[in-house]
């Protein structure tokens, strides 16, 4: 028997995993930076692991059991196994790669302005949430609603309180630290998220993308790309960052090591909430790895690998007062989604190929189907209040020359296979 | 692959006992509760019309279920 599961659910599963994940992997990340302490070393170290990790993981998730393999029965269903890139995949992956690898790149010039001392500029990468926002929002299909925006904003402001802290100080280059986040770090993650999650809707042969593939590609891209720029950089300055983070890979392989499986998945469990949820949605979920890495970070403050955790009241009501924010608006995205059927007879002398793609340009219909039986069209619209499937797609469907009648069901409950 | 949705509409009474059925019948892909017309819809994804009837058969066999009505997708634009 299949397991079958809200889908809802299964969305919130994924993202709070990958954000689990990614608090852990961020204690890693400290004891790493611990050992390899020359940034632009640790990125190519990271990288360069990354891709060994990902490429065995891909090998033996590949391994078939009863005509199925292991990835496939455990971490994601549309997994038929490792394979090369796709040329539909290309110019997707050549984005996200470059996305991370600016990304990666944006963050190591963050800490040699800063010298190390991030942590009052990086909670402002939080905003990429607002940058989804507005790019969803000129995407025909992806409007985001007051709502959306409400629950973005909200969730934001929570991460951006919960992460600051107030006892590093501000420094003089502060200005340029927020332009470097603004500019190079939010961008580069904005394309990373928002072309894999283009990758993860591509359908070969009817089957879904899958996330081990993606997540595969995306990391040789990335190592491609950096390593280039490193050596680059190498170059010019007369320097050995790229060296340094080899050896610095294999002298500290246990810890890095760890790292990289950890990041392969959260990545994994990251691209497949992508493949469910909008972009803004699941990156607001994600947020919550703000929550989780405060014990990760508690526990390294033990370890003595970072100062002690914070014991500043004024930072603790912030750190809480951001964990509330956070909490509420992803539960007003989780709580407000309302789905429908709409079933209509077309009056004869009419086409429905026609009116099937006239019906799809409507904002807000995830699902135009023709059909055989009773009725002739079947749609399934997403909207977050009646009012606005009112306005926003009852009202064009009704313009749409030919309906002769149309039912509206709302959904109440919903079972899917994933 | 054949995708059809069934849209089906319940005597009032244990309606949860018959859900908890219709999950278990292979090759039904979605299940959603509605309010209007009909007052469950299901989409069956089978590899032929034989196995279509097969899940419509599963499905009249379920107590509770007044009737059936069978909608096979012949187009199909989605996100």
């Amino acid at each position: 028997m299949k397991i079958r599961i809200r889908k809802r659910y299964l969305f919130y599963i994924l993202a709070f995993s990958s954000a689990i994940i990614a608090a852990l992997v961020s204690g890693l990340d400290t004891i790493s930076q611990f050992y390899i302490p020359d940034p632009l070393a640790l990125g190519v170290a990271c990288f360069m692991f990354g891709v060994i990790i990902s490429i065995i993981f891909s090998l033996f998730f590949s391994i078939k059991i009863k005509g199925k393999t292991i990835g496939q029965k455990t971490v994601d269903p549309s997994f038929q196994g490792a394979r090369l890139l796709r040329k539909q995949e290309l110019k997707y992956q050549l984005l996200a790669g470059g996305g991370n690898a600016v990304m990666t790149i944006g963050y190591f010039l963050l800490l040699s302005i800063t010298g190390g001392n991030v942590s009052v500029v990086l909670p402002f990468s939080q905003v990429v949430i607002m940058y989804l926002v507005v790019i969803e929002s000129f995407d025909e299909k992806d409007t985001p609603t007051l709502i959306e925006i409400q629950s973005a904003v909200i969730v934001t402001f929570g991460a951006i309180l919960g992460s600051l802290a107030v006892t590093g100080g501000i420094n003089q280059n502060f200005i340029q630290t927020l332009l470097v986040v603004f500019l190079i770090i939010n961008p580069g993650w904005v394309l990373l998220s928002i072309y894999q999650r283009k990758l993860k809707l591509l359908k070969f042969k009817d089957r879904p993308n899958d996330a081990i593939n993606i997540r595969l590609w995306n990391v040789i891209f990335a190592c491609l790309i950096t390593s280039i720029i490193v050596i680059a950089y190498d170059i010019f300055s007369v320097s050995d960052h790229f060296m340094q983070g080899l050896v610095g890979a294999f002298k500290n392989y246990f810890w890095v090591g760890l790292m990289a499986v950890g990041t392969f998945f959260n990545f994994i469990f990251y691209i497949r909430a992508l493949g469910i949820g909008k972009a803004s949605t699941t990156q607001a979920v994600k947020a919550s790895t703000i929550v989780f890495s405060i014990p990760v970070a508690i526990l390294m403050g033990c370890l003595g690998f970072t100062a002690p955790f914070t014991s500043n009241p004024i930072e603790i009501i912030l750190k809480i007062m951001g964990i509330i924010l956070i909490m509420l608006g992803i539960m007003t995205y989780a709580f407000t989604l309302t789905k429908a059927y709409i079933f209509i007879h077309v009056k004869p002398g009419y086409s429905v190929d026609e009116m099937v793609k006239k019906l799809w340009k409507i904002k807000g219909v995830n699902r135009v189907t023709a059909v055989a039986g009773h009725y002739d069209i079947i749609m399934k619209i997403r909207t977050r209040t009646l009012v606005k499937g009112y306005e926003r797609i009852l009202r064009k469907v009704e313009e749409v020359p030919g309906i002769d009648r149309y039912r509206w069901q709302s959904v109440l409950k919903e079972w899917e296979d994933i | 692959m054949i995708s059809a949705y069934i849209l089906i509409n319940m005597k009032p009474g244990n309606s949860e006992k018959a859900i908890t059925e219709m999950r278990k019948i292979e090759n039904i892909v979605k299940i959603s509760i509605v309010a209007g017309e009909y007052d469950i819809v299901v989409r069956a994804q089978v590899k032929s019309l034989d196995k279509l009837l097969k899940v419509t058969d599963n499905l009249q066999m379920i107590d509770g279920i007044l009737k059936t009505t069978t909608q096979v997708i012949e187009k199909e634009m989605t996100s």
